[in-house]
Formats: C-alpha cells, sequence, structure tokens
C-alpha cells in the first residue's frame, strides 16, 4: 500500500512530488503527459523564476524535476478512471484497469476543455470543430472562420488566427467581453474581425467538415447562418472531477470543494489541488503552491495515523 | 525501417512532442509543414479525413495525434 498517490502531472501534480519525495512518503505519481493545459501555450511570462519560456518547455521542465527526485514512482500514459473507499484507504483504478492502493490521496488533475454540447460539434470535431487555437490556426489559411467565447481564451484565439484566416466572427452569447481590455482592444482593431453579440450557438453545419453555423441573434430573436470553415470554441473549461464525484463534496461547477488552510476534500484522506479544487484563480503558481501546501498537511496527517 | 511522415504546423506543441520522441527513438521522419503547404495539408486531410494536427502516417497506416504508447506499439518499439 502506498502513502500517497498524486493524480495529474500539471504544475500541481508535479510540486506534490516533489514534495512528497522529499519529505520521503511512499507515493506513485500518475500522469497521463506532464505540464497541465499550459502545455500548448506559445508563451509564458508569468511562471515564477523564468522569465519566459513556452508550454512544452514547462512541462519539459516539471518532468525533470520530478524525475530527478529519488523515491517517488511514476506512472505515465495512463489516466486514473476512479476513486473507491477500501478500509485504511482508498483504491485507485486506472483506465488501463491498473489499481493501486493507499492511504492517501491527491487529486491534482485540472480541468479540461468544455464543450458547446450542440448538434454537429462531436461529429465535425477535429473537422473544422478546433480546441486548441495554437495548434490549429495555421490551418486556416485564407479561411472564414469563427470563435466562440467571450473570455481570454476566445479572444487569443482570434489573435492566433489574425496571420491567417481571411474573416473571423467573434461569437459572442452576452452582450459583454470579458477577457483583457488590452487583449480586447487588439481584437477590435483588426479589419478581419466580425463581432456578433447576443449570439447563441444551436448547431454546427457540415458532412464531412464544417460549413457553417445556426445561430439565435438574441436581439432580435431569430436564427441565422453563417457560411464558415472551422468553428474554434473556446468556452471555458470543467474541472476532471468525475473520479472521485461520489466520494467528496463537489460545488455547482463540479469543482472539489477544499479546506483553504489544508486543502483537504470533505473525506479525510483526500486533498485536491489546482484547477479541479474549488480555488478561485486558476493559475500554475497557485496550484503549485497549493500542492505544496496539500503535501504537507498530508505528511502530518499521516504522521497522526 | 518504417516509412514515417509526421504533418505538422510550427506552432503546435504535440508536433513538437512527436518529433522530439522520434528523435529520441532513432526514427527518421520526413516532415510536412501544413500550414505553408497547400499540397500537403490537402494530402493530409484525405489520409486522415480531418484537419487536427499531427498526422503521422506510418507505413501507410495514419494516427491522429500524438499518442507515445500507440506509436511506440506502431513502430514496434516495445
Amino acid at each position: 500500500m502506498y502513502d500517497l498517490v498524486i493524480i495529474g502531472g500539471g504544475p500541481a501534480g508535479v510540486a506534490a512530488g516533489v514534495y512528497a519525495a522529499r519529505k520521503k512518503i511512499k507515493t506513485l505519481l500518475i500522469a497521463k503527459e506532464f505540464g497541465g493545459q499550459s502545455l500548448i501555450s506559445a508563451d509564458i511570462q508569468n511562471w515564477i523564476g523564468v522569465k519566459k519560456l513556452t508550454g512544452l518547455e514547462l512541462a519539459q521542465n516539471l518532468e525533470e524535476h520530478l524525475r530527478a527526485q529519488g523515491g517517488i514512482e511514476i506512472l505515465d500514459s495512463d489516466l486514473v478512471a476512479r476513486v473507491e473507499k477500501i478500509s485504511g484507504g482508498f483504491l485507485v483504478i486506472t483506465e488501463n484497469k491498473k489499481t493501486f492502493e493507499t492511504k492517501t490521496v491527491l487529486i491534482a488533475s485540472g480541468s479540461h476543455h468544455k464543450k458547446l454540447g450542440v448538434p454537429g460539434e462531436e461529429k465535425l470535431n477535429g473537422k473544422g470543430v478546433v480546441y486548441c487555437s495554437t495548434c490549429d490556426a495555421p490551418l486556416f489559411g485564407g479561411k472564414t472562420v469563427a470563435v466562440v467565447g467571450a473570455g481570454n481564451a476566445g479572444l487569443e484565439a482570434v489573435r492566433d488566427l489574425f496571420p491567417y484566416a481571411n474573416k473571423i466572427y467573434l461569437l459572442v452569447r452576452s452582450d459583454k467581453i470579458k477577457g483583457d481590455p488590452i487583449t480586447f482592444e487588439s481584437v477590435k482593431a483588426n479589419s478581419k474581425v466580425v463581432i456578433l453579440y447576443q449570439a447563441e450557438i444551436k448547431e454546427i453545419l457540415g458532412d464531412n467538415f464544417v460549413t457553417g453555423v445556426k445561430y439565435l441573434d438574441k436581439s432580435d430573436n431569430r436564427e441565422k447562418e453563417l457560411k464558415l470553415d472551422g468553428v474554434f470554441v473556446e468556452i471555458g473549461s470543467s474541472p476532471n472531477s468525475d473520479l472521485v464525484k461520489d466520494l467528496v463534496n463537489l460545488d455547482e461547477r463540479g469543482q472539489i470543494i477544499v479546506a483553504h488552510k489544508t486543502q483537504m476534500s470533505s473525506l479525510p484522506g483526500i486533498w485536491a489541488a489546482g484547477d479541479v479544487s474549488d480555488v478561485l484563480y486558476k493559475q500554475n503558481n497557485i496550484s503549485a503552491g497549493d500542492a505544496v501546501k496539500a503535501t504537507l498537511n498530508i505528511y502530518d496527517y499521516l504522521n497522526k495515523k | 525501417m518504417p516509412e514515417v511522415i509526421i504533418y505538422s504546423t510550427p506552432t503546435c506543441v504535440y508536433c513538437k512532442m512527436a518529433k522530439e520522441f522520434f528523435k529520441k527513438n532513432n526514427v527518421r521522419y520526413a516532415e510536412h509543414n501544413v500550414a505553408e503547404d497547400d499540397a500537403a495539408r490537402e494530402e493530409m486531410v484525405n489520409k486522415s479525413h480531418q484537419l487536427g494536427v499531427p498526422v503521422i502516417d506510418i507505413n501507410g497506416e495514419i494516427h491522429v495525434g500524438f499518442n507515445r504508447s500507440e506509436l511506440e506499439k506502431a513502430l514496434g518499439l516495445r
């Protein structure tokens, strides 16, 4: 039986892994890949201690730092499917049907890209429906596309498309832009961009590839269509908390509710840190710090037992 | 040696990860930048019936995305 299983390879999981190894806690870390959601970032300028790096460099730094620790076991290329309560601890079950017994669990599984949930989206995923603008924007050279989402991710997707697309619609569900004013200024100033407010996507159209969208224009309550070659979906993220949803208390968004002094969840023995928790600000530095806090508390908990 | 072709864009991090994986395992590959090469883009779409990168062609077997264990298997690395 392990003392601790850490679930996740982002800043939270790796920070916990480093601290757990240094405390000589018998630990297994399970992660499909390293780096967390920033992996796809082209440029990170706020990771403290490094002026500027790419998401891939951050991921490689994290992985190297973790692997430099002696005494921690790492299972990569697998995902945790669920966690079950057993006597004296927990059973961690992976998608490849491996099982591990442990006294404590730290959930640092992060969050995933939210989908629109409209007809056509699943079918056309990868066929004009895009969830990674930095990856796929260059494929839309000379095309007409729409970006859905009024937060920073949406605005940045529009900017990723500037050098390539001919025309970029920004579809905003409300009548407000939620992203940073500085980013919005540059979006608004670009002549390729058309902003449609109060536009709610109803369906993504196309057989083999995206040909357009159907949306409700809430300003006059009429359904309209746009002819498009691509739809970039940037409407925020959703926590990866399904694996413990029957064990711990979640808030209305599905985030694991933690005691913010210790990061412990509603069930003693399970902690959470990073974007899967109900932390107010989703930031790499905060995720790492919260995971350190959790690991030190886990250390105390194991020693008191 | 298997014939390996990767269709990529310069900004795609999973393409970079795939190429680093090839280098680490001494796998020779040809690369097409589909952001600039329209003919290659079309070829990629015809092979994979989709538009996401990377697309990796190993002896005619098409892999969409970077999945380390899947590539290890396809390349006979384990």
